[in-house]
This record gives C-alpha cells, structure tokens and sequence, in this order.
C-alpha cells in the first residue's frame, strides 16, 4: 500500500515537472538575469555587455524621470488599490446571495474585466474626451463643468484611477466563492442574538474573510504597480509632464526605446524592491490590527 | 426589495455603462459634432465605421492572426492547467498544500519584472518576430489562477476511482483522461474561457516580439489604428467593439459556472 503511495505521488511531481520547467525557464532564469544585466553597459542592441559596475546605481540617484515615475506610481497605489478592492469586496458580498438574475447583476460586473486591455484604454480615451466624452456629459446633467481629464496631471491620474476600477473581475469572483464559503448556521445564530446585517457584517463575514481580504490585497498590490502598463501606454503613454509614467512604462522606454536596457534591468530591481516594501507594511498593519481587536 | 434588487441593478447598470459607451459612439456618424448633453443612443446611429474600417487596414489579415494565436495557444493552456491540477491533485495532502503554496507565490510574480529578460531569452533563440513567444504564457497557464482552478475541480474526484482505474492497469494519464477530465467538464470550460480572454487581448508579447505588419495580432492593430487616426471616434470605438467582442460572447458561455450561485460546487458538477 505504502508503495502504491509513494508511486503516485511521484507520478504527481511528474505531472506537475514541465509546468515547474516552464517556471524556471520563463519566470526563474528572466528574474536572475536581470540582476546580471543591472551592472552591465547592456543596451539591447548588442550581444557583448561590458561589466560596469556600480554606474547605473549612480545613475538612479540624478534621474528626474525616475523621480517623477516613482511619485507616479505611488500616488497610482495609494489611491487605487483601496479602491479596487473595496469595489470587488463590496460588490462580491453585496452580490454573492442567491437571487432571481443574480448572475445575470454578477455578469455584468465582470464585463468590463473580458474587454481586452487596448480596447479599455481607447474606450476610455473616448469617456474621457472633454468635449464628446460621456463622463464630462453626465457631470453635465449635475451642473458640473467637466474637467479636461488626460491634459492635466491630477486628473489624468485619476482618469487612470477611475478606468481601473472597472476591470476588478478577478477579486471579485474570488470574494464570491469565498463568501459561499462560510456556515451560513454562524449568521442564523447572529440574527437570533439581534446581531443586524452590519454587525454581521463587521463580526462574522470580514473576521473570516480576512486571510482571503489580505491575500486580494497584496495581489493587487502587485497588479496594480506593475501590470497598469498596457492601459497607461495606450492612454497616456506618461504625459502629461510625466503625470501617468508609472514605473512600468519606464522600465518599458529605457529597455525598448531608450536602448537602456540594462538600467532597465536595475529599475525593474528597484520596482520589486519597493513592491516588497509595501506588501511588508500591508502585512504588519493586518498583525497590528488583529491585536487590537 | 430596495437592497435585494435596486442596488444591485444600479451596480450592474454603473458597469455595463462603459461597454454601452463603447457600442453607441461606433455607430455615431463620423464627424457629428459634440452633443450638447448625455447622449444614450446617437441621431442617425449607423454602421458606417464597420465599413471603412476594413478600407483602411487589413481587417482581416489581424483577426486571422489573432484567431490563430488564440487556436494554438488555448488548448496549449487548457492542457498545461489541467496536467499541472491533476498533479497536485496526486500528492499526498501535505505536499498538496506546498504545491498550492507555491501556486501562489508564482501568482504573485509580476510579468513585469521579467519583460525586457525573457526578451533577451527569446532574442537569443532566435524567435523573435513569431508566434513562439506568445506562447510563453500557455506554457504557464496563463495565471496560477487556473491551476488552482482545475486543482480544486480535481479534488472533488473520489479517491476511490482514481484507485480502481489504475488497479485495472490504467496509467495515470489514462487515468487523467478517461476517469478525472470528463468529471470536470466545467472547469474545462471556465479555463479555456479565461485563457481565451487572455490570449486575443495579449497586448504586451505581441507589441514586445513582433515586427513585420503582416503578422499583427488585432490588439496591436487597435494600437496602430489610434495612432494614425486619433480622433475618428465612430472608427475607433468599431475596433474596440470588434476587439471586446469575442470575449463578451465567450464569457457568456462561462458565466453559468464562474458566476453560478455556488461556483466552486459548480466547477465539480460532472457536466456544465
């Protein structure tokens, strides 16, 4: 028996063998290699790279570019993952009970998130053109002005903000399946102890939810600082006065158009380290917030 | 009533908005001037954009492309998240959960952080400017997402048939797809759904590895498109709805699992 075991779990590790291969060659080898390339004169142009040293590290400290594309993509986080996740949150707990429709309202929420990445952005060139642009319409109708959303740098930041919402399928249906998850026995006793839907709310479904809540947000955290490239390129592509060049498109313009490609490498190093930074802060703040409660 | 029904309707209408917005500015005429107020459906709606769009760049050539990416790459997907699912699924429980540990960690890898290094990778293989490294993604299920995915499906196949099949002499392949595939048809479904979306809108490989015109996917086309006629709207709102599309009518298909009341007994439902 323990044979017929030991067997199949090897015949396990087989199956899973060419999806580890693929790890190692698509993701594992990219990654290390560019911390080799972070002290090269490597352009990208080339095949001999020339060991520099520490010049590209100096290099971080005077670039204004690089400045502008950090404050980008920190304003970028701050706001839009607390958005994001309170929109996939709120919408997977307020749609996740059964109703007549229900999936037809889930549906509709996960739309936007199936609308291909280009095609996001140049619809939203579209909402957000000041004079034909739906948004500024509808600001219209409540007597607002309209703002010149991607000529300004404030509200092009937020335009970038607002067309991301939209695309939070992902969250969302794990929310879903996570809420169905929970004994629905635990919210009957509630009730009877005169617990109301918030307290429900605020007692049962977050507390239990929470591993799941901090998983969403340190994946979004992710997503967010470094997978808005597509959407922000094809918006924005930086401007106005850098507003929108978030860290990915640098990293894209020094590797692909600047033939920086080795500076690229060491931006790309930097990104994850700041990634890491505040994914450990995001975890601290949830220990120090289980303390206290 | 109000919570049960007319939230959620506002909440699907704030959504569906968009996609709204994107169907009725292609059939505005070209060259209307702005509208004075929210506009819900444009005056003399046509479909005079889906016209001239094949007029002005080969239409056809890109969706025929991106079709063929998209034929090679999903199954490509299906086959590697099934496998993978399958062999957690073999592993003892303890091993199980490290495997979908790991699962996660690689979730948590961002693509950026390998770009311009997997393009140094393919360049020096040789394979830029084909359809190889759009492939790249398959080879790794698209996301960890859909491994989890099928790991899940697969764990609601009993352990005694996986045992009874393989003491009548069946190899665990045989195994995977005669006893544990057709169990999870819905899950099969869902994956290749996802992956479908994910490879017609791949934007980032084909701009990074392709070069010559002729072997554009649409995506990268659309890009093109709004850099030659930035502000043809009618035309350029046609792309986007010829883009989104697909994966609109594709999703449909898989919103009863993804979506269903209770996707994750869904996902073990025999059939779809």
């Amino acid at each position: 028996m323990t044979r017929a075991k030991g067997e199949r779990s090897l015949s396990g590790w087989a199956f899973l063998a060419p999806y580890a291969v693929a790890v190692v060659l698509l993701i594992a080898v990219p990654a290390l290699l560019n911390v080799g390339y972070a002290f090269t004169d490597h352009t990208g142009l080339t095949r001999d790279p020339q060991f520099v040293g520490l010049d590209n590290v100096r290099r971080l400290a005077d670039d204004a570019f690089l400045a502008d594309s950090l404050e980008a993509s920190l304003f970028h986080v701050a706001l839009s993952v607390p958005l994001r996740l309170l929109a996939a949150v709120g919408l997977g707990l307020l749609l996740a009970a059964p109703r007549p429709g229900g999936r037809w309202f889930r549906t509709a929420v996960y739309l936007p998130t199936v609308v291909p990445d280009v095609a996001l952005a140049v619809l939203f060139l579209w909402v957000l053109n000041p004079l034909y642009g739906p948004l500024n319409q509808l600001l219209g109708l409540f007597g607002h002005p309209g703002y010149t959303w991607l000529s300004d740098p404030t509200t092009a930041r937020v335009g970038v903000v607002l067309m991301l919402l939209f695309p939070i399928g992902e969250g969302f249906v794990v929310v879903l399946a996570a809420r169905r998850l929970l004994d629905g026995r635990l919210y009957e006793a509630a009730a009877l102890e005169g617990c109301g839907p918030f307290g429900q709310l605020r007692r049962i479904t977050l507390p239990l939810l929470a591993p799941v809540l901090v998983l969403l947000a340190v994946r979004d955290t992710i997503l967010t600082l470094q997978v808005n490239f597509v959407p922000a390129y094809v918006l924005t592509d930086g401007r106005p006065a850098n507003a929108t060049l978030y860290l990915p498109v640098y990293i894209f313009d020094q590797a692909f158009e600047f033939s920086g490609f080795a500076y690229a490498a060491l931006i790309t190093i930097l990104l994850m380290l700041i990634t890491a930074a505040i994914i450990a802060v995001q975890l601290l703040a949830v220990r120090r917030w289980r303390v206290l409660r | 009533m109000a919570g049960r029904f007319v939230l959620p309707a506002l909440v699907a209408a704030l959504f569906a908005a968009p996609l709204w917005f994107m169907l009725t500015g292609s059939l505005r005429p070209a060259g209307l001037p702005p509208p004075r107020t929210l506009e819900l459906w444009p005056p003399e709606a046509t479909l005079d954009a889906y016209r001239r769009l094949p007029e002005l760049m080969p239409l056809f050539r890109y969706l025929a492309n991106s079709a063929m990416v998209a034929a090679v790459a999903v199954p490509l997907t299906v086959l590697t998240a099934a496998l993978t699912g399958f062999g957690v699924r073999l592993l003892p429980p303890s091993a199980r959960r490290k495997a979908v540990v790991a699962l996660v960690v690689v979730l948590l890898v961002p693509v950026t952080a390998v770009w311009a290094t997997r393009f140094e990778v393919f360049r020096l293989a040789g394979v830029t400017d084909t359809i190889v490294p759009l492939l790249a993604p398959a080879l790794l299920a698209v996301s960890p997402f859909l491994v989890l995915l099928y790991a899940w499906s697969f764990g609601g196949v009993p352990d005694s048939q996986l045992q009874s099949a393989r003491l009548e002499g069946a190899g665990w392949l045989t195994v995977w797809r005669r006893v544990a595939l057709p169990q999870v048809r819905p899950a099969t479904l869902a994956v290749a759904v996802l992956a479908f979306t994910f490879h017609w809108a791949n934007f980032i490989d084909p701009l990074l590895y392709l070069h010559s015109g002729d072997r554009y996917t649409f995506p990268l086309a659309l890009r093109f498109l709004l850099l030659l006629n930035p502000t043809d709207w009618p035309l350029l709102m046609a792309g986007c709805v010829i883009a989104t599309l697909p994966c609109v009518v594709v999703f449909l298909l898989a919103q009863r699992v993804l979506l269903s009341d209770d996707p994750l007994a869904a996902l073990r439902r025999g059939r779809p």
